[in-house]
């Protein structure tokens, strides 16, 4: 199930590395968003606690529903042109992503037979990772480094998973809040820079320089 | 439980009353009242006047309260002068930043002591990605386009530093599988115990992580860039308490897992990989000190450089490590001096151009000989602190496997000398040029009593040389395994 759950999530990756809409970055946030909260439900459909649904319950409400909210009002708001400008060739993005992804699940094959790790959730919060990297490198417009930058927080959570680390769920709590004060800062910043410059792209950041 | 109320819960309250109250002044009176509260206890912890058990997750060892002595004598400056500061006119665009100036040093304060007491790696991690939180707002304090750009700069680089620093953590979890440590939580005390049973090559892998992702706050090249824009951009109080505290903060952290790996076969791999980013910082600073036409920028390359020597330190172990220690405390009461001053300059000047600054010794006296005490302090000149610490660490590396370091060390340290000491002079002797020359000398103002009273405590730690003090930071020597 969890498998099931994180090959689906290498799926929303590939759909952010094909699309050039950005609409479709948040409805990806989206998705990933739910299949990390049905992930950490999982182990509660057995033995039920209350205790237990608190994280999930909240990534349901932070990833899913506020934050995916707030970048689409942002983008409204500061009328942000909807299409994606990528500094290299689409074509060229989705084969990057995807020598990257298999180079990933190879090695963590390899790498799971000295240490007990669940290769298909690791490798996948790995790519996510990278696919995020990629995103902040390799587009211009701002609010799509706010996404990839999701997408990078949203691997971690992954790879989390799958390195069965159990941190407290304070911490994890702590962790949801601060991504998402950063985005909401963020959101505050593209809304300046929007009054300020022309257009919300990296050209316009380049003011700073010895 | 006073002492945790008062570290945390306390600021975390004035920093939702000053949210509230409208009148500055009133928000300036409970902030200092609090710094000031925070600073007693501080010192009760430290000297271990009064010490209290912390609730879970919380703890302070020797290094903890040596670092959060240094904040909090830092953050009681700085909120000192703030309110002298922030009386200065700006653009009407700013006064807006005003409002939340307190409220925000407040929560930089509760997060930032929540940081340097967590014993638990998670929680250090969400403390310290708050302090880029708080902080973060306050570089855009004047609401120009160059600060907007560093605030963005500095908030996108460094969350995503301090999120490849979580991937760190979460590899030490796995390090821990198939070991005594296996399921445990991550605390350091635990994991520093039992770090033998670590598996070497995922602890290594942390190790690169965390380090990598923290040195963007802490300003090791070449991760420094956002780090550098956001100091020279942020109001001067604000960029004081970076340079005096957050670095450490995130320091802090680098520490923490070096703790856990000096205990291990990959001590020397850490080490290594620690002189490594130093000496690039180093060079960094070396380089950029030759082309900085910016006298703020200048300030923050030095704090590259000085943050590169107390990695060095750590790296080189040993009496170095004291050094390194010696150093952290002393740079960060002087970079304060430097960047009030700086302050002060750039509200007579209205410029952070070098070039366009005349003459500070005959216009500004008193910021002007202050500036320079600073400098002369900060280069390492007895009877400054700099000079004691920089002497240990440099007689670490001699004694160390490398002492052909130091020969690189000092070449930079050098240039670096000679070409701030360059700078400095044309903004402090050149004369004429400068604007409205007949309204010469300044008013004593509290700046100048806070620099002053900052230089010599510098002094004094160092002349007197207090028992306490090396204790600590012998203390501190002996967890991470060195005996000097």
């Amino acid at each position: 199930m969890e498998n099931a759950a994180s090959i689906l999530f290498c799926l929303t990756l590939f759909y952010v590395a094909t699309t050039s809409r950005i609409k479709a970055y948040v409805t990806a946030l989206r998705i990933q968003g739910i299949l990390l909260a049905v992930m950490l439900v999982i182990p509660f459909l057995y033995n039920f606690s209350v205790f237990g649904i608190i994280l999930p319950a909240s990534i349901l409400l932070i990833k899913v529903i506020i934050v995916p909210r707030y970048i689409n009002k942002v983008i409204v708001k500061l009328d942000i042109k909807r299409r994606i400008e990528p500094t290299i060739q689409q074509m060229v993005f989705l084969p990057l992503v995807i020598a990257t992804m298999t180079i990933i699940f190879i090695v963590s094959h390899i790498i799971s037979q000295s240490t007990h790790l669940d290769v298909i959730p690791f490798a996948s919060g790995f790519s996510a990772i990278v696919t995020g990297i990629y995103l902040i490198m390799f587009r211009k417009k701002l609010i799509v480094h706010v996404c990839g930058f999701l997408i990078l927080e949203n691997g971690i959570f992954l790879f989390g998973t799958a390195v069965a680390s159990e941190l407290p769920v304070m911490i994890e709590l702590g962790m949801l809040l601060d991504v998402f004060v950063v985005v909401f800062l963020m959101g505050i910043a593209l809304n300046r820079i929007r009054s300020t410059f022309e257009n919300i792209d990296v050209t316009n950041l380049g003011r700073l320089k010895d | 439980m006073y002492q945790f109320y008062t570290f945390i819960v306390l600021p975390l309250l004035t920093a939702g009353l000053c949210y509230f109250v409208r009148n500055i002044r009133l928000q300036y009176l409970f902030s200092l009242a609090v710094a000031a509260l925070h600073l007693a206890v501080s010192i009760c912890l430290f000297t271990g006047l009064y010490v209290e058990p912390l609730p879970s997750l919380f703890g302070a060892d020797a290094l903890g309260k040596l670092f959060l002595l240094i904040l909090s004598n830092v953050y009681f400056w700085v909120v000192l002068v703030s309110y002298a500061y922030l009386k200065r006119p700006v653009s009407p665009r700013a006064e807006d930043g005003k409002k939340i100036y307190f409220s925000l040093l407040n929560f930089y304060l509760a997060a930032n002591t929540a940081a340097m007491l967590s014993s638990h790696l998670g929680m250090y991690w969400v403390c310290a990605e708050a302090t880029t939180l708080s902080v973060a707002p306050l570089v855009y304090y004047y609401r120009s386009d160059e600060s907007l750009e560093a605030m963005w700069k500095y908030l996108f680089l460094v969350s995503v530093g301090i999120a490849f620093a979580f991937i760190g953590i979460l590899l030490l979890t796995l390090s821990a599988q198939g070991g005594a440590l296996e399921g445990k939580d991550l605390f350091f005390t635990t994991l520093a115990g039992g770090a033998a049973s670590l598996n070497p090559i995922w602890l290594k892998a942390a190790f690169i992580f965390i380090f990598v992702g923290l040195s963007t706050k802490i300003g090791i090249a070449p991760m420094h860039y956002g780090d550098i824009d956001a100091t020279s951009n942020a109001p001067s109080p604000v960029a004081a308490l970076m340079s005096g505290s957050l670095r450490l903060t995130a320091l802090l952290g680098v520490l923490r897992i070096y703790q856990i790996i000096v205990h291990t076969t990959c001590a020397q791999f850490a080490s290594r990989l620690l002189i490594m980013g130093a000496m690039l910082s180093l060079f960094v600073a070396f380089i950029f000190m030759f082309k900085v036409n910016n006298y703020k920028r200048m300030i923050a390359y030095s704090s590259v450089e000085h943050l590169g020597l107390i990695t060095l330190g750590i790296g080189t172990g040993g009496l170095a490590f004291v050094g390194a220690m010696y150093h952290a405390l002393y740079n960060s009461i002087i970079k304060v001096v430097l960047f009030l001053m700086a302050g002060n300059i750039h509200s007579r000047y209205r410029s952070r151009e070098i070039g366009s600054v005349r003459a500070v010794l005959t216009l500004m006296p008193l910021s002007g000989w202050i500036f320079l005490a600073g400098f002369l302090a900060i280069s390492g000149i007895p009877p400054f602190g700099i000079f004691f610490s920089e002497l240990r660490i440099f007689e670490g590396i001699l004694f160390s496997d490398k002492p052909w370091l130091l020969a690189f060390v000092m070449f930079f340290l050098l240039f670096i000398f000679i070409n701030m000491s360059r700078n400095i002079f044309s903004m402090l002797y050149t004369a004429g040029g400068s604007p409205d020359e007949s309204d010469s000398g300044e008013k004593f103002e509290i700046t100048h009593f806070a620099a002053a009273v900052l230089l010599l405590i510098a002094c004094i730690i160092s002349i007197a040389s207090p028992a306490i003090l090396y204790d600590t930071i012998e203390q501190i020597a002996n967890d991470f395994g060195i005996y000097p």
